[in-house]
Protein backbone atom coordinates (compact mmCIF):
# COMPACT_ATOMS: atom_id res chain seq x y z
CA UNK A 1 0.00 0.00 0.00
CA UNK A 2 1.02 3.29 -0.85
CA UNK A 3 1.93 6.00 2.08
CA UNK A 4 -0.34 8.29 0.95
CA UNK A 5 -3.46 7.38 -0.36
CA UNK A 6 -7.33 7.83 -0.57
CA UNK A 7 -9.94 5.52 -0.19
CA UNK A 8 -13.63 5.64 -0.97
CA UNK A 9 -15.12 3.93 1.66
CA UNK A 10 -19.25 5.26 0.74
CA UNK A 11 -20.28 6.72 -2.53
CA UNK A 12 -23.69 7.07 -2.61
CA UNK A 13 -25.84 10.17 -2.17
CA UNK A 14 -29.14 10.19 0.18
CA UNK A 15 -29.23 6.58 1.49
CA UNK A 16 -27.64 3.52 1.41
CA UNK A 17 -28.59 1.30 -1.39
CA UNK A 18 -26.85 -2.50 -0.61
CA UNK A 19 -29.02 -3.67 -3.50
CA UNK A 20 -27.62 -6.54 -5.69
CA UNK A 21 -27.91 -3.97 -8.79
CA UNK A 22 -25.67 -1.21 -7.54
CA UNK A 23 -22.88 -3.27 -5.95
CA UNK A 24 -20.04 -2.62 -8.49
CA UNK A 25 -20.21 1.04 -7.71
CA UNK A 26 -20.85 0.59 -3.72
CA UNK A 27 -24.19 0.70 -1.98
CA UNK A 28 -22.66 2.56 0.97
CA UNK A 29 -23.25 6.52 1.28
CA UNK A 30 -20.59 9.45 1.72
CA UNK A 31 -17.34 8.79 3.22
CA UNK A 32 -13.59 8.71 1.58
CA UNK A 33 -10.48 8.48 3.27
CA UNK A 34 -7.56 10.40 2.97
CA UNK A 35 -3.78 8.54 4.24
CA UNK A 36 -0.95 10.51 4.14
CA UNK A 37 2.05 9.17 5.83
CA UNK A 38 -0.08 7.46 8.40
CA UNK A 39 -2.64 10.63 9.23
CA UNK A 40 -5.62 10.14 8.42
CA UNK A 41 -8.17 12.65 7.50
CA UNK A 42 -12.06 11.43 6.99
CA UNK A 43 -14.45 13.05 4.72
CA UNK A 44 -17.62 12.50 6.04
CA UNK A 45 -19.07 10.01 8.24
CA UNK A 46 -21.60 8.12 6.01
CA UNK A 47 -22.58 4.94 6.45
CA UNK A 48 -19.03 4.19 4.54
CA UNK A 49 -17.25 5.44 7.84
CA UNK A 50 -17.94 1.99 9.86
CA UNK A 51 -16.07 -0.54 7.77
CA UNK A 52 -13.50 1.97 7.63
CA UNK A 53 -13.82 1.99 11.34
CA UNK A 54 -13.57 -1.88 11.94
CA UNK A 55 -10.03 -1.40 9.59
CA UNK A 56 -8.74 1.14 11.64
CA UNK A 57 -10.39 -0.73 15.20
CA UNK A 58 -8.18 -3.99 13.93
CA UNK A 59 -5.09 -2.29 13.57
CA UNK A 60 -2.28 -0.52 15.96
CA UNK A 61 -0.30 2.24 13.95
CA UNK A 62 -2.09 4.83 14.58
CA UNK A 63 -5.08 5.76 16.67
CA UNK A 64 -5.95 9.18 15.90
CA UNK A 65 -8.13 10.75 13.25
CA UNK A 66 -9.43 13.95 12.09
CA UNK A 67 -13.24 14.08 10.41
CA UNK A 68 -14.59 16.72 8.32
CA UNK A 69 -18.09 16.66 8.13
CA UNK A 70 -19.42 18.37 4.81
CA UNK A 71 -23.05 19.08 6.44
CA UNK A 72 -24.92 17.17 8.76
CA UNK A 73 -27.58 15.90 6.52
CA UNK A 74 -27.94 12.09 7.39
CA UNK A 75 -26.49 10.38 4.47
CA UNK A 76 -23.33 11.70 6.12
CA UNK A 77 -23.66 11.47 9.58
CA UNK A 78 -25.27 8.15 10.25
CA UNK A 79 -22.22 5.69 10.11
CA UNK A 80 -20.85 7.40 13.47
CA UNK A 81 -23.28 5.82 15.90
CA UNK A 82 -21.55 2.72 14.54
CA UNK A 83 -17.69 3.93 14.25
CA UNK A 84 -16.38 1.61 16.62
CA UNK A 85 -12.98 4.19 17.06
CA UNK A 86 -15.38 6.30 18.94
CA UNK A 87 -16.10 3.44 21.42
CA UNK A 88 -12.40 3.08 22.41
CA UNK A 89 -10.20 4.72 24.84
CA UNK A 90 -7.24 5.49 23.46
CA UNK A 91 -8.88 6.95 20.16
CA UNK A 92 -8.86 10.25 19.75
CA UNK A 93 -11.09 12.22 17.41
CA UNK A 94 -11.61 15.09 16.20
CA UNK A 95 -14.03 16.62 14.35
CA UNK A 96 -14.69 19.69 11.82
CA UNK A 97 -17.86 21.03 9.95
CA UNK A 98 -19.98 24.06 9.75
CA UNK A 99 -21.47 25.98 12.18
CA UNK A 100 -21.03 28.96 14.19
CA UNK A 101 -19.86 27.04 17.62
CA UNK A 102 -18.26 23.92 18.88
CA UNK A 103 -21.44 23.73 20.78
CA UNK A 104 -23.53 23.83 17.59
CA UNK A 105 -21.60 21.29 15.65
CA UNK A 106 -21.48 18.63 18.83
CA UNK A 107 -25.85 19.30 18.96
CA UNK A 108 -26.25 18.65 15.34
CA UNK A 109 -24.02 15.05 16.02
CA UNK A 110 -25.34 14.10 19.37
CA UNK A 111 -28.84 14.72 18.35
CA UNK A 112 -29.08 11.63 15.87
CA UNK A 113 -28.06 9.38 19.02
CA UNK A 114 -30.86 10.62 21.29
CA UNK A 115 -33.21 8.41 22.34
CA UNK A 116 -35.46 6.99 20.83
CA UNK A 117 -33.72 7.71 17.67
CA UNK A 118 -30.63 5.23 19.25
CA UNK A 119 -29.75 3.00 22.46
CA UNK A 120 -27.07 5.28 23.65
CA UNK A 121 -25.83 8.48 23.50
CA UNK A 122 -22.32 10.40 22.38
CA UNK A 123 -21.16 10.44 25.72
CA UNK A 124 -20.65 6.13 25.70
CA UNK A 125 -18.02 7.27 23.46
CA UNK A 126 -14.99 6.64 25.02
CA UNK A 127 -12.07 8.38 22.79
CA UNK A 128 -11.14 11.34 22.97
CA UNK A 129 -13.38 13.53 21.39
CA UNK A 130 -12.45 16.77 20.11
CA UNK A 131 -13.84 19.70 18.26
CA UNK A 132 -12.26 21.95 16.36
CA UNK A 133 -13.61 25.89 16.65
CA UNK A 134 -15.83 26.17 13.39
CA UNK A 135 -14.14 29.71 13.07
CA UNK A 136 -10.96 28.13 12.26
CA UNK A 137 -10.18 28.60 8.36
CA UNK A 138 -7.50 26.20 7.70
CA UNK A 139 -6.47 23.08 9.56
CA UNK A 140 -3.82 20.72 9.68
CA UNK A 141 -3.59 17.05 9.82
CA UNK A 142 0.21 16.15 9.39
CA UNK A 143 1.28 17.86 6.53
CA UNK A 144 -2.25 18.07 5.03
CA UNK A 145 -3.93 21.20 4.99
CA UNK A 146 -7.39 21.31 4.95
CA UNK A 147 -9.45 24.98 3.71
CA UNK A 148 -13.43 24.58 3.72
CA UNK A 149 -15.59 26.40 0.94
CA UNK A 150 -19.46 27.37 0.79
CA UNK A 151 -21.81 25.70 -1.49
CA UNK A 152 -24.67 25.51 -3.06
CA UNK A 153 -26.90 22.62 -1.43
CA UNK A 154 -29.89 23.40 1.41
CA UNK A 155 -27.82 24.67 4.61
CA UNK A 156 -24.83 25.39 5.17
CA UNK A 157 -22.47 23.17 3.49
CA UNK A 158 -19.11 23.05 2.45
CA UNK A 159 -16.89 21.33 0.54
CA UNK A 160 -12.96 21.16 1.33
CA UNK A 161 -9.60 21.31 -0.32
CA UNK A 162 -7.06 19.64 1.22
CA UNK A 163 -3.15 19.76 0.24
CA UNK A 164 -1.43 16.87 0.91
CA UNK A 165 1.70 18.43 -0.28
CA UNK A 166 2.21 16.48 -3.29
CA UNK A 167 -1.31 16.97 -4.36
CA UNK A 168 -4.34 18.83 -4.46
CA UNK A 169 -7.63 16.97 -3.41
CA UNK A 170 -11.34 18.32 -3.85
CA UNK A 171 -13.65 17.28 -2.39
CA UNK A 172 -17.44 18.18 -3.13
CA UNK A 173 -19.76 16.24 -2.20
CA UNK A 174 -23.34 17.84 -2.21
CA UNK A 175 -23.31 21.10 -4.54
CA UNK A 176 -25.67 22.11 -7.25
CA UNK A 177 -23.70 23.81 -9.96
CA UNK A 178 -24.47 26.26 -12.33
CA UNK A 179 -27.77 27.04 -10.81
CA UNK A 180 -27.71 30.95 -11.26
CA UNK A 181 -27.04 30.95 -15.07
CA UNK A 182 -30.31 28.41 -15.73
CA UNK A 183 -32.30 30.66 -13.50
CA UNK A 184 -31.44 33.77 -15.86
CA UNK A 185 -31.68 32.23 -18.93
CA UNK A 186 -35.77 30.77 -17.39
CA UNK A 187 -36.47 34.52 -16.95
CA UNK A 188 -34.44 36.40 -19.51
CA UNK A 189 -37.37 38.12 -21.18
CA UNK A 190 -38.66 39.31 -18.15
CA UNK A 191 -35.80 41.59 -17.59
CA UNK A 192 -34.55 45.05 -19.35
CA UNK A 193 -31.71 45.42 -21.45
CA UNK A 194 -29.96 46.44 -18.86
CA UNK A 195 -30.65 44.39 -16.50
CA UNK A 196 -29.67 41.47 -18.72
CA UNK A 197 -26.53 42.93 -19.30
CA UNK A 198 -26.17 42.96 -15.08
CA UNK A 199 -27.25 39.46 -14.62
CA UNK A 200 -25.10 37.90 -17.59
CA UNK A 201 -21.87 39.48 -15.63
CA UNK A 202 -23.44 38.39 -12.11
CA UNK A 203 -23.62 35.15 -13.88
CA UNK A 204 -20.17 35.11 -15.00
CA UNK A 205 -18.78 36.04 -12.05
CA UNK A 206 -20.63 33.29 -10.24
CA UNK A 207 -19.63 30.53 -12.46
CA UNK A 208 -15.93 32.22 -11.83
CA UNK A 209 -16.61 31.55 -8.38
CA UNK A 210 -17.55 27.53 -8.45
CA UNK A 211 -13.91 27.43 -10.99
CA UNK A 212 -11.91 29.13 -8.91
CA UNK A 213 -13.10 27.04 -6.26
CA UNK A 214 -12.34 24.00 -8.06
CA UNK A 215 -9.54 25.22 -9.94
CA UNK A 216 -6.44 22.85 -11.16
CA UNK A 217 -7.36 20.39 -8.69
CA UNK A 218 -5.20 17.08 -9.32
CA UNK A 219 -8.23 14.91 -8.02
CA UNK A 220 -11.63 16.55 -7.79
CA UNK A 221 -14.51 14.22 -6.21
CA UNK A 222 -17.51 15.76 -7.05
CA UNK A 223 -21.77 15.82 -6.87
CA UNK A 224 -22.91 13.61 -9.99
CA UNK A 225 -26.16 12.39 -8.78
CA UNK A 226 -28.33 13.53 -11.58
CA UNK A 227 -28.87 12.53 -15.12
CA UNK A 228 -30.51 15.57 -17.15
CA UNK A 229 -33.60 14.30 -17.30
CA UNK A 230 -33.32 13.78 -12.84
CA UNK A 231 -32.23 17.35 -13.27
CA UNK A 232 -35.76 18.01 -15.20
CA UNK A 233 -37.66 17.86 -11.86
CA UNK A 234 -34.93 17.64 -9.51
CA UNK A 235 -33.80 21.04 -10.13
CA UNK A 236 -33.04 22.76 -7.01
CA UNK A 237 -32.67 20.22 -4.82
CA UNK A 238 -29.04 20.64 -3.99
CA UNK A 239 -27.23 18.21 -6.35
CA UNK A 240 -25.44 18.26 -9.49
CA UNK A 241 -26.02 17.06 -13.20
CA UNK A 242 -22.67 15.33 -14.22
CA UNK A 243 -23.25 17.16 -17.76
CA UNK A 244 -22.42 20.61 -15.34
CA UNK A 245 -20.40 18.78 -13.24
CA UNK A 246 -17.73 17.44 -16.09
CA UNK A 247 -17.96 20.56 -18.26
CA UNK A 248 -17.25 22.96 -14.84
CA UNK A 249 -14.36 20.31 -14.54
CA UNK A 250 -13.05 21.04 -17.32
CA UNK A 251 -13.21 24.71 -17.54
CA UNK A 252 -11.17 24.81 -14.42
CA UNK A 253 -8.09 22.98 -15.38
CA UNK A 254 -9.10 19.66 -13.09
CA UNK A 255 -6.49 16.69 -14.19
CA UNK A 256 -9.13 14.12 -12.55
CA UNK A 257 -12.81 13.97 -12.24
CA UNK A 258 -13.89 11.21 -9.67
CA UNK A 259 -17.91 11.44 -10.00
CA UNK A 260 -19.37 10.83 -6.94
CA UNK A 261 -22.94 11.01 -4.65
CA UNK A 262 -24.44 8.50 -6.93
CA UNK A 263 -28.01 8.58 -6.67
CA UNK A 264 -29.43 5.46 -4.86
CA UNK A 265 -32.09 4.75 -7.53
CA UNK A 266 -29.27 4.34 -10.18
CA UNK A 267 -27.83 0.82 -10.43
CA UNK A 268 -24.54 0.00 -11.80
CA UNK A 269 -25.84 0.04 -15.35
CA UNK A 270 -27.24 3.68 -15.20
CA UNK A 271 -24.06 4.37 -13.98
CA UNK A 272 -22.08 3.22 -16.39
CA UNK A 273 -24.29 5.44 -18.71
CA UNK A 274 -23.40 8.64 -16.87
CA UNK A 275 -19.75 7.57 -16.91
CA UNK A 276 -20.12 6.81 -21.31
CA UNK A 277 -21.57 10.14 -21.62
CA UNK A 278 -19.11 11.79 -19.44
CA UNK A 279 -16.33 10.88 -21.25
CA UNK A 280 -18.50 11.72 -24.33
CA UNK A 281 -18.42 14.90 -23.23
CA UNK A 282 -14.85 15.02 -22.45
CA UNK A 283 -14.00 14.22 -26.08
CA UNK A 284 -16.05 16.26 -28.05
CA UNK A 285 -14.11 19.42 -25.89
CA UNK A 286 -11.04 17.88 -26.90
CA UNK A 287 -9.82 18.08 -23.10
CA UNK A 288 -7.47 16.03 -21.39
CA UNK A 289 -9.93 15.67 -18.28
CA UNK A 290 -9.72 12.13 -16.61
CA UNK A 291 -13.03 10.66 -15.13
CA UNK A 292 -13.64 8.37 -13.00
CA UNK A 293 -16.86 6.81 -11.52
CA UNK A 294 -15.73 6.49 -7.74
CA UNK A 295 -16.52 3.26 -6.54
CA UNK A 296 -16.66 1.63 -3.42
CA UNK A 297 -13.37 0.53 -2.23
CA UNK A 298 -11.26 2.08 -4.99
CA UNK A 299 -8.43 3.22 -3.63
CA UNK A 300 -5.94 5.97 -5.45
CA UNK A 301 -2.27 7.01 -4.96
CA UNK A 302 -1.20 10.04 -3.66
CA UNK A 303 2.25 9.85 -3.81
CA UNK B 1 -41.82 62.99 8.76
CA UNK B 2 -38.25 61.10 9.42
CA UNK B 3 -35.72 62.95 8.28
CA UNK B 4 -32.69 61.08 9.28
CA UNK B 5 -31.59 59.05 5.74
CA UNK B 6 -32.09 55.41 6.45
CA UNK B 7 -29.03 53.16 5.90
CA UNK B 8 -28.81 49.95 4.01
CA UNK B 9 -26.16 47.58 4.06
CA UNK B 10 -25.53 44.84 1.22
CA UNK B 11 -22.91 42.29 1.92
CA UNK B 12 -22.50 40.08 -1.29
CA UNK B 13 -19.29 38.56 -2.43
CA UNK B 14 -20.55 39.18 -6.02
CA UNK B 15 -19.59 42.29 -6.98
CA UNK B 16 -22.03 42.77 -10.04
CA UNK B 17 -24.96 41.92 -7.51
CA UNK B 18 -23.35 45.08 -5.29
CA UNK B 19 -23.36 47.24 -8.31
CA UNK B 20 -26.80 46.25 -9.12
CA UNK B 21 -27.92 47.53 -5.80
CA UNK B 22 -26.40 50.41 -6.30
CA UNK B 23 -28.19 51.25 -9.63
CA UNK B 24 -30.99 49.91 -8.39
CA UNK B 25 -31.42 52.33 -5.41
CA UNK B 26 -29.67 55.99 -6.96
CA UNK B 27 -33.13 57.26 -6.54
CA UNK B 28 -33.58 56.34 -3.52
CA UNK B 29 -32.86 58.90 -0.41
CA UNK B 30 -30.79 56.32 1.52
CA UNK B 31 -27.27 55.97 2.54
CA UNK B 32 -26.19 52.74 0.65
CA UNK B 33 -22.63 50.69 1.90
CA UNK B 34 -21.68 47.37 0.13
CA UNK B 35 -19.29 45.10 1.20
CA UNK B 36 -17.82 41.62 -0.79
CA UNK B 37 -17.62 39.72 2.66
CA UNK B 38 -18.49 39.11 6.20
CA UNK B 39 -14.83 40.20 6.98
CA UNK B 40 -15.34 42.92 5.37
CA UNK B 41 -18.92 43.98 6.74
CA UNK B 42 -17.12 43.55 10.37
CA UNK B 43 -15.80 46.89 11.16
CA UNK B 44 -18.87 48.97 9.73
CA UNK B 45 -21.65 46.89 11.94
CA UNK B 46 -19.51 47.12 14.67
CA UNK B 47 -20.80 50.55 15.55
CA UNK B 48 -23.59 50.80 13.27
CA UNK B 49 -27.43 49.74 12.86
CA UNK B 50 -28.56 49.58 9.43
CA UNK B 51 -32.16 50.55 8.95
CA UNK B 52 -31.89 47.21 6.69
CA UNK B 53 -29.30 44.35 6.26
CA UNK B 54 -28.95 42.42 3.21
CA UNK B 55 -26.92 39.31 3.67
CA UNK B 56 -25.91 36.49 0.52
CA UNK B 57 -26.17 33.04 1.66
CA UNK B 58 -23.63 32.08 0.08
CA UNK B 59 -19.95 33.45 0.18
CA UNK B 60 -16.34 32.18 0.10
CA UNK B 61 -15.38 32.02 3.60
CA UNK B 62 -17.82 32.77 6.18
CA UNK B 63 -21.53 32.07 4.79
CA UNK B 64 -24.51 34.64 5.45
CA UNK B 65 -26.45 32.63 7.72
CA UNK B 66 -23.75 31.59 10.18
CA UNK B 67 -23.03 35.28 9.60
CA UNK B 68 -26.66 36.08 10.95
CA UNK B 69 -25.98 33.86 13.91
CA UNK B 70 -23.00 36.39 15.00
CA UNK B 71 -24.53 39.05 14.24
CA UNK B 72 -27.76 38.26 16.66
CA UNK B 73 -25.29 37.60 19.23
CA UNK B 74 -24.12 41.06 19.45
CA UNK B 75 -26.92 43.24 21.58
CA UNK B 76 -26.79 45.81 18.53
CA UNK B 77 -27.56 43.67 15.90
CA UNK B 78 -30.64 41.23 18.04
CA UNK B 79 -33.40 43.25 16.10
CA UNK B 80 -31.57 44.58 12.70
CA UNK B 81 -34.06 43.93 9.99
CA UNK B 82 -32.23 41.40 7.39
CA UNK B 83 -33.06 39.79 4.18
CA UNK B 84 -31.08 37.11 2.82
CA UNK B 85 -30.11 36.80 -0.85
CA UNK B 86 -29.84 33.53 -2.56
CA UNK B 87 -29.84 31.87 -5.66
CA UNK B 88 -32.02 28.93 -3.71
CA UNK B 89 -34.83 29.19 -2.27
CA UNK B 90 -34.16 26.14 -0.07
CA UNK B 91 -36.56 25.07 2.08
CA UNK B 92 -34.00 24.48 4.66
CA UNK B 93 -32.15 28.05 4.31
CA UNK B 94 -35.68 29.70 4.80
CA UNK B 95 -36.20 27.51 8.27
CA UNK B 96 -32.63 28.46 9.65
CA UNK B 97 -33.20 32.52 8.25
CA UNK B 98 -36.67 32.47 9.80
CA UNK B 99 -35.55 31.03 12.82
CA UNK B 100 -32.77 33.97 13.05
CA UNK B 101 -35.38 36.67 12.66
CA UNK B 102 -34.24 37.52 8.57
CA UNK B 103 -38.05 39.07 7.42
CA UNK B 104 -37.59 37.37 3.93
CA UNK B 105 -35.51 36.35 1.22
CA UNK B 106 -34.68 38.12 -1.86
CA UNK B 107 -33.58 35.55 -4.73
CA UNK B 108 -31.13 36.03 -8.09
CA UNK B 109 -31.33 37.13 -10.69
CA UNK B 110 -33.29 39.98 -9.12
CA UNK B 111 -34.70 43.16 -11.11
CA UNK B 112 -33.93 46.14 -9.90
CA UNK B 113 -38.18 46.56 -9.21
CA UNK B 114 -37.75 44.05 -6.79
CA UNK B 115 -34.40 45.65 -5.16
CA UNK B 116 -36.32 48.52 -5.24
CA UNK B 117 -39.84 47.57 -3.60
CA UNK B 118 -38.11 45.54 -0.79
CA UNK B 119 -36.63 48.51 0.56
CA UNK B 120 -39.54 50.80 0.67
CA UNK B 121 -41.39 48.04 2.38
CA UNK B 122 -39.22 48.09 5.05
CA UNK B 123 -37.71 51.84 5.24
CA UNK B 124 -39.94 54.92 5.53
CA UNK B 125 -41.59 55.47 2.34
CA UNK B 126 -40.95 59.36 2.77
CA UNK B 127 -37.11 58.83 1.92
CA UNK B 128 -37.96 58.09 -1.75
CA UNK B 129 -37.99 61.02 -4.17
Amino acid sequence: MANSYLRFWGVRGSYAAPFPTHLKTGGNTSCVEISVDDKILVCDAGTGIIPLGNKLAAQQKTKELVIVLTHYHWDHICGLPFFVPAFIPDWKIQFYGPGESILEMKQNLDSQMQAPYFPVGTETWMAQIEYIEPSQRVINVGSMQIKHHSVHHPGITYGYTIDTGKKKVIYVSDNECQFLDKSIKQKMTEFSQEEQEMFEAMNREEYEYELHAIKDADILIHDAQYTPEDYETKRGWGHSCYVDVVNSAIDAGVKELYLYHHDPYNDDNAIEKIYEESIKIIQSRNASLKCHVAREGMEVELD
Amino acid sequence: MNTEIPTVVVVDDNATVRALFQRSTENLAIELHTFGSADDADEFLADQKPKLLFLDIIMPEKDGLTYLQELRRQPLHRDTPVIMITSKDYAQDRTVANELGALEFITKPMPMRAITDIILKYINKDNHY
